[in-house]
């Protein structure tokens, strides 16, 4: 019998064991990917890419033997990290998902010109994409991003509360819209006070489809501020009477983008303003009260107009682009490239992302299975960005929401706060 | 000399911590006030510039204004607050555990969580205590309209979250008071409200000065509960102080003014709180003596 512990570790023994231990790991197969991607974006561009045998990028993986780590923020501080990151003199994050309101002179000099990468290793078919988008993601003529998402802002309705309140079809002009909105504020069957109308307010897309309605603009392509203040004026009147009548809900100047989802889910607002990418959310049996019950239409333009003119709804995209101060670049180009390419896109838009290519829309199995396909690729046409990018944008947006909150909720007549938005953000523009 | 030589070593690490975490930020923050600077451009030399153009917009004076306001509500009423509190608890309380560990557990919520919370309770059109409200046929908080009705809100919200802090200092200084004080001064024949105006206040003095202290410098930086209650609106006019720098820093990405708020928040907060860091040297001063 020994007298020694089996728990008894020498020195000798313990060296040993470890040395022993890193050399059979040191030759043994590798576990893990030989090469890792970084991609800065928001929780939904990584989410539409799928997961486990849905995994729009299992292959694409394996072929290049790189793995792809996330980080995901909200817009606004996406945006902030992603500039943050291509400021400083190298960056980890490899590609960065960037929104078209943002690439100014100054933003777009961060990142890598493309225009060499696509002729070099052309992207699958890139006329394909949509060219108002390749358009935004161009700066001083160098192609900066690639389209990747595109959010095209719908009117949803909810069919069951509209028929409760025996309204047969939706509206068809913006005059009818009000009018139903001030209808279906009411309480329904089931005892849910309903509102008309929930909009949120933190939003330039909300004010600006209701200028557009009428002609008129917040700025322009052509950097035009409030090219038709009568057509501004017309929508915020609307928008005051609404808020007066109790169509637009008491919270107004609280309301968030994502309490629009819930309001309709649960029934509590007939009508909202939301990119068509949100149906298959609006319409999730688990999610919603009203399941198939919420439907999608483009939003309509005034009485005036209608025939006229087509209406210009909000288009908010998103393109991927490579920090000039990043690594391994070729890694990162042939990430977009595989992301961009139509059966990526096909995928991604069957898990609710808005496709921007056009032959998307014309696949039988997307078309099929997304009843809101049709009239998505129709307002898309002539569908344009809320305002252009340039340095002081979110500050002018910012005056512009104060002004509007301040007409809408009454505290300023609304000829006022249009003037006032006029005289305000003017210098912003010319700064 | 060589006994500094051998300390050096060992203090050297809180140096170096002091300086890189505190010390040269605050001097960059400086340098920074005085540049314009933004993404994708180098920082330009304004001068003073940029304090000029904080100093002078009617948005940050208004923050300013609602900050001075929620700081002087909150902070006195948490303190009266927390003052009858502990001296409640101190007079001895039925279930005293259960009832400290319901006062203190507002400090263990999450301040999102607790906004989400407080939203829902006070929603204007489904929230329950705006309907209790309606039922007992009081006037609701319309805290999403009423810019005045929003700005006592976050007070509420604010003194909610931070009561068991005073209350918890409070509570202990007062714990730490003899019982033979209270004693004498019975038998010298003061009553109930004399031993509080004799005895309690004057030595809770130190405590309160330091709670209203911490609370003032806690205060003034209030940003979570206005962001996620009203994000300052509607229309900018419930911002506070910290709101108007974040906008100016990651809405705006104007870091030369938002820096520049930064150093005006500190010297307000100062100025702000001097008349009690005096009171505390003198206190502190008089300890020593």
């Amino acid at each position: 019998m020994s007298d020694k512990s089996l728990t008894n570790i020498t020195r000798r023994g313990f060296l040993g064991t470890a040395m022993g231990g890193a050399a059979m790991l040191a030759a043994g197969p590798s576990f893990a990917a030989g090469k890792t991607l970084n991609v800065l974006s928001h929780k939904v561009h990584q989410t539409v890419l799928g997961t486990g045998d849905g995994d729009l990028l299992k292959d694409w993986r394996a072929t290049n033997d790189a793995d792809v780590v996330w980080t995901t923020f909200d817009s606004n501080p996406l945006q902030d990290r992603l500039f943050r990151e291509a400021s400083l003199s190298a960056t980890d994050f490899n590609v960065g998902y960037i929104v078209d309101n943002r690439p100014t002179k100054q933003i777009a000099a961060m990142f890598e010109p493309l225009d060499a990468y696509l002729k070099k290793d052309a992207i699958e078919d890139f006329g394909d994409i949509a060219p108002g988008l390749v358009q935004g993601m161009t700066v001083d003529g160098r192609l900066i991003g690639i389209p990747v998402r595109h959010a095209t802002q719908g009117l949803f309705y909810n069919e069951a509360l509209l028929e409760e309140q025996g309204i047969t079809a939706p509206p068809t002009t913006l005059e009818e819209l009000v009018e139903q909105a001030q209808k279906l504020t009411f309480t329904s069957k089931a005892g849910t006070p309903v509102a008309g109308m929930v909009l949120a307010s933190d939003l330039a897309v909300f004010p600006v489809m209701f200028a557009r309605a009428f002609g008129g603009d917040f700025i322009n392509a052509k950097f035009e501020l409030l090219p038709n203040p009568e057509a501004m004026e017309k929508g915020l009147t609307i928008l005051r009477k609404m808020f007066e009548g109790g169509a637009l809900p008491r919270s107004y100047a609280t309301t968030k983008n994502d309490d629009q989802v819930t309001w309709l889910q649960q029934g509590r607002a007939a009508f909202t303003v939301l990119p068509f990418a949100r149906f298959a959310q609006l319409n999730n049996k688990e999610q919603s009260k009203y399941p198939g019950k919420i439907k999608a239409i483009e939003f309509p333009i005034s009485a005036g107009l209608k025939g006229k003119m087509p209406m210009s709804s909000i288009v908010e995209a998103w393109g991927m682009v490579i920090p000039a101060n990043s690594k391994d670049k070729d890694l990162s180009w042939k990430f977009i490239k595989e992301v961009s390419s139509k059966r990526a896109t096909l995928g991604m838009a069957k898990n609710g992302n808005g496709p921007v290519r056009v032959s998307t829309y014309a696949d039988q199995s997307f078309a099929a299975n997304s009843p809101v396909a049709a009239v998505e690729a129709a307002v898309l046409k002539n569908a344009r960005g809320a305002f252009p990018p340039f340095p002081e944008a979110a500050r002018a947006q910012s005056i512009f929401l104060e002004e509007v909150q301040l007409a809408v909720l009454g505290r300023k007549e609304v000829k006022e706060a249009v003037a006032s938005i006029a005289t305000r953000v003017k210098p912003l523009l010319q700064a | 000399m060589n006994k500094i030589t051998e300390v050096v070593p060992f203090l050297a690490p809180v140096q170096i911590l002091i300086l890189s975490v505190i010390v040269i930020p605050s001097f960059y923050v400086v340098w920074l006030s005085l540049h314009a600077s933004s993404f994708g451009q180098s920082a330009t030399f304004v001068g003073l510039q940029n304090y000029i153009k904080v100093l002078t917009d009617p948005a940050f004076l208004l923050a300013l204004g609602n900050t001075v306001l929620i700081v002087i509500f909150a902070v006195h009423l948490e303190l009266a607050l927390g003052l009858g509190m502990a001296l409640l608890f101190a007079s001895g309380l039925p279930c005293r555990r259960v009832l400290l560990v319901a006062v203190l557990a507002p400090y263990a919520v999450s301040e999102v969580i607790a906004v989400a919370m407080w939203r829902f309770l006070f929603d204007p059109d489904v929230g329950p205590v705006t309907a209790m409200l309606t039922w007992l046929g009081l006037p609701m908080l319309d805290w999403s309209f009423e810019p005045s009705h929003a700005l006592i809100m976050i007070g509420l919200l604010t003194i909610w979250l931070h009561l068991p802090f005073t209350f918890i200092i409070l509570y202990a200084a007062r714990l730490a008071i003899p019982k033979d004080l209270y004693e004498a001064a019975r038998i010298d024949g003061a009553k109930p409200f004399d031993a509080f105006r004799r005895v309690t206040i004057p030595l809770l003095g130190p405590a309160i000065v330091v709670a209203l202290l911490f609370r003032y410098i806690f205060a003034f930086r209030i940003f979570s509960e206005v962001w996620l209650m009203t994000q300052g609106g509607p229309a900018r006019s419930t911002e506070v102080v910290a709101v108007y720098l974040y906008q100016e820093a990651f809405s705006f990405n104007a870091f030369g003014t938002a820096a520049a708020t930064a150093w005006i928040m500190v010297l307000a907060s100062l100025l702000l709180a001097t008349g009690y860091v005096f009171l505390l040297r003198k206190q502190v001063a008089g300890n020593a003596h």
